[in-house]
């Protein structure tokens, strides 16, 4: 019997995924805009479109595969906005609040990192930057997955018109973040907050 | 939540929908030297049952036996050929550097099974990096070999949100049985040949003659 | 009755039960080093629980410390007795209370328990409480209740792991275990009478249940504050007031465990402080942090690093009044010797959002006096510029 209604379920679900999947699509070398953030890539990326059980001002960009590089785009977080979607009431996940400093932005994108699976997460030379002429931070991360693969992030903040956004770039730190970073320094170097 | 995880399974079911999938890598060289020393890490089995009542359990007699049978039809695949083979038990090489790069090619492996069309990779292009030679060094081998072995028979549970299964490398199981082989040339990283398998009721990993069938599908064209 | 007619009392319940088993004969207590045949139910049960090992040996939640998980494998070691030899401890970063022991030996200690036990004596009896259900073989019985149990209110299991307050836990074991009222009962007359066989304090093991009733009531949220209390979030039978009740009349007349054992107890953790209190606010349940803060504050000892984390629990609740309460805790934590550093940075930026100018410039200062070269020197330098406007100080 139950196997029976799953088999049904994953044909539906099939069906639905050819909408999902096929909202994986290019970007190639050169403008990228979602919302009111807008960057300069310098090759073909992946966008993997709406990222189920997350807010629409999220997207993930990917290389090789979201597990081995993924560039979080986060396209202004209102007040009381959520990057991880709370599985339950009583199970609160990180919200950003209008207003919090620097270093609580921070602390926001650890903790939403934490919720999202990742263990031992740990943020360390916060520095300044400018980013469509509005003062932000620049922070670097390390963490592993459950499994144990270590993993190492970058992520630029700004806080613009009350709304936060976010360009964070998270791989394996065996060859893969490396192997892309000087691509994300200069994403983040060339990205605008028009919003 | 159902749907957000029928969403994702099925995104990975359309990666297995051939039964034999077999991928190499463009430009390179496929076939490693007759001299070449291969390390062959002992298949990575888990079977498991879903019972009448709807419960998950795990039948160690399976998963046992599976795993032995899988090594031995690898071995005799291997067996004759000009290669010089050392077996590796992984368990015991999970530690440091050299266990980061074991759970990174889980994770590769994965990701190749997930999404095997991403607009962003030309050719089938992945790789371990730099630090397989590593593995090189320590085993004394030229490439290593791979296999991955998983059978459910329920979709098993909920993942909380796809970002964290995604983001994880979080493999969720699918129906039936599948086996993936990947052979990854240790002094550049690079997996240069890698197939999947879906079993067939014939290939069952449980029997010797199961895991027969489903090793010969699955090393077809293994470039050894 | 005194601490040896107690001890006594309850040495001789462990002995009779060692003698007749209160279990049926299928589920006598085991034989020392038995293993189970691989094709048998058993045997799938201690496969899962060798793989659920294996991978915990690679997990990033195992605590690696290398004097911690010696120190709690002698505490279970001392418990277990006779299966001393069986017992292998993991212990996880991970901020629940849980502990579990695997029918092959495997023994898994949260850090959410050891931050949450006041003394030794109360880690010893959860750690005998589960070496009795390892004793007494309730896992497989468990296991093999739940498998035959009708499909209302069954239950799907994720391939070795679960869902734990919205995150996906890998390999976890404890999800395989759901023990019934007699188990859960006679897990902690005879974790009792083996932590009391080793010389640990009785009145322990009714102290720690209460506290955790403590620590529910404690919560934030109204669901949770109804909820039963559980000694593990993946127990499925809740520590009711009669498992109290028993614990309290088989401990009748014993003193609560010494400060000088407390001290010993918080001596072994301290290390640990600083991170498990930020695991536990990841948590987002500000009213138990706060709440287990207070209960590890009662000695008296660590006052500047816990009133440090009061601070940091109210400031990330935000609630109204929150704001003042974390002013009172960080400044309290400023006068203490143990106060880490960051004290002074969170103490300037609450008075400063409180208006509190003149305060907020001393502690900026005070934290770039000792801060060295901490790498948000800037931050601290540039938040002083902003409340001596725009001029530099």
């Amino acid at each position: 019997m139950i196997i029976r209604s799953l088999r049904i379920g994953a044909a539906a679900g099939a069906l639905l995924a050819l909408a999902a999947c096929a909202g994986i699509k290019a970007v190639p070398a050169g403008p990228y805009v979602h919302g009111g953030t807008s960057m300069t890539v310098g090759r073909t990326w992946t966008d993997l479109g709406l990222v189920p059980g997350s807010p629409k001002a999220l997207r993930m960009l990917t290389i090789d595969g979201p597990a081995l590089n993924t560039l979080f785009v986060i396209d202004g977080l209102k007040d009381g906005e959520y990057i991880v979607r709370a599985t339950s009431k009583e199970r609160p996940t990180p919200t950003y609040r209008r207003g919090i400093s620097p270093s609580e932005q921070v602390e926001f994108l650890a903790d939403s990192t934490a919720a999202i699976g990742f263990q031992r997460v740990e943020t360390d030379n916060i520095r300044p930057v400018t980013v469509s002429g509005v003062d932000g931070v620049r922070v670097d991360l390390t963490a592993q997955t459950a499994a144990g693969l270590n993993v190492s992030g970058t992520a630029q903040l700004v806080e613009v018109g009350g709304r936060l956004y976010i360009l964070f770039y998270v791989a394996p730190t065996e060859h893969y973040f490396e192997a892309t970073r000087a691509e994300v320094e200069a994403i983040m170097g060339s990205a605008k907050i028009t919003g | 939540m159902k749907r957000l995880f029928a969403l994702a399974a099925a995104c990975l079911m359309l990666a297995a929908c051939t039964t034999t999938n077999v991928k190499s890598a463009t430009g390179l060289p496929t076939a490693p030297p007759k001299e070449a020393k291969v390390l062959v890490a002992q298949p990575d089995i888990e079977l498991q049952l879903l019972t009448a009542g709807g419960l998950l359990e795990p039948r160690a007699d399976w998963t046992t036996a599976a795993r032995t049978n899988m090594q031995a039809a690898v071995e005799a695949t291997l067996k004759g050929k000009s290669h010089e083979f050392k077996v590796l038990d992984p368990s015991t090489a999970m530690e440091g550097r050299e266990g980061q790069i074991l759970r990174l090619h889980g994770v590769v492996g994965g990701t190749i099974l997930t999404y095997p069309a991403l607009p962003s990779k030309t050719g089938f292009d992945w790789t371990l990096g730099e630090g397989a030679q590593l593995l090189a060094v320590k085993y004394s081998s030229d490439y290593a070999l791979f296999v991955y072995g998983r059978g459910s028979y329920s979709s098993g549970g909920r993942v909380a949100m796809f970002i964290g299964a995604a983001a994880l490398g979080v493999s969720i199981p699918m129906g039936g049985q599948q086996a993936f082989a990947s052979l990854v040339d240790l002094k550049t990283g690079k997996v240069i040949w890698f197939n999947q398998a879906i079993a067939s009721p014939a290939a069952d990993m449980r029997s010797p003659e199961g895991a027969t069938l489903l090793t010969e599908a699955l090393l077809k064209g293994l470039p050894l | 009755m005194s601490r040896p007619i107690v001890r006594a009392a309850l040495s001789s319940i462990l002995a009779a039960s060692i003698a007749t088993s209160t279990v049926t004969p299928a589920f006598a207590q085991r034989a020392v080093g038995q293993r189970p045949d691989i094709a048998t139910d058993e045997g799938g049960l201690w496969a899962q629980s060798d793989k659920a090992e294996t991978e915990a040996k690679t997990k990033a939640e195992l605590n690696r410390d290398p004097e911690l998980t010696p120190y709690v494998r002698g505490v279970a070691c001392k418990v277990a007795a006779e299966y001393c030899g069986e017992v292998r401890v993991y212990v996880l970063d991970r901020p629940y209370f849980n502990a579990a022991m695997a029918p092959n030996g495997y023994m898994e200690v949260w850090s959410g328990l050891l931050l949450r036990a006041r003394s030794e004596s109360e880690l010893a009896f959860v750690l005998g409480h589960e070496v009795t259900h390892f004793a007494q073989g309730h896992s497989l019985a468990s296991w093999r209740k739940t498998k035959s149990a009708a499909n209302a209110g069954m239950v799907f299991m994720l391939v070795g792991g679960s869902i734990v307050g919205g995150l996906l836990y890998l390999g976890v074991l404890s999800s395989l275990f759901a023990f019934d009222r007699t188990q859960e009962t006679e897990a902690d007359a005879l974790g009792l009478a083996r932590a009391v066989k080793a010389g640990y304090d009785p009145s322990a093991a009714a102290a720690i249940w209460r506290s955790l009733g403590e620590e529910t009531a404690a919560s934030d949220f109204p669901k949770t504050r109804r909820s039963d209390t559980r000694a593990s979030i993946f127990n499925t039978h809740p520590i009711t007031p009669d498992r109290i009740a028993a614990l309290d009349a088989l401990a009748a007349g014993a003193a609560t465990p010494s400060v000088g054992e407390r001290a010993r107890y918080r001596a072994q953790i301290r290390r640990f402080l600083p991170a498990w209190l930020t695991d536990d606010l990841r948590r987002r349940d500000y009213g138990q942090t706060l709440h287990l803060i207070d209960r590890l504050a009662a000695d008296g000892e660590d006052l500047g690093v816990l009133e440090f984390y009061k601070g940091e629990a109210f400031r990330r609740r935000r609630q109204e009044g929150d704001l003042e309460k974390a002013k009172v805790a960080y400044a309290a934590a400023a006068t203490r010797p143990d106060a880490p550093v960051a004290v002074w940075r969170e103490l300037g930026d609450v008075e400063a959002r409180l208006g509190l100018t003149t305060e907020a410039r001393t502690a900026y200062e005070t934290y770039l006096a000792k801060a060295g070269d901490a790498d948000d020197r800037w931050l601290v330098e540039a938040s002083l510029k902003k409340i001596n406007g725009g001029a530099a100080s």
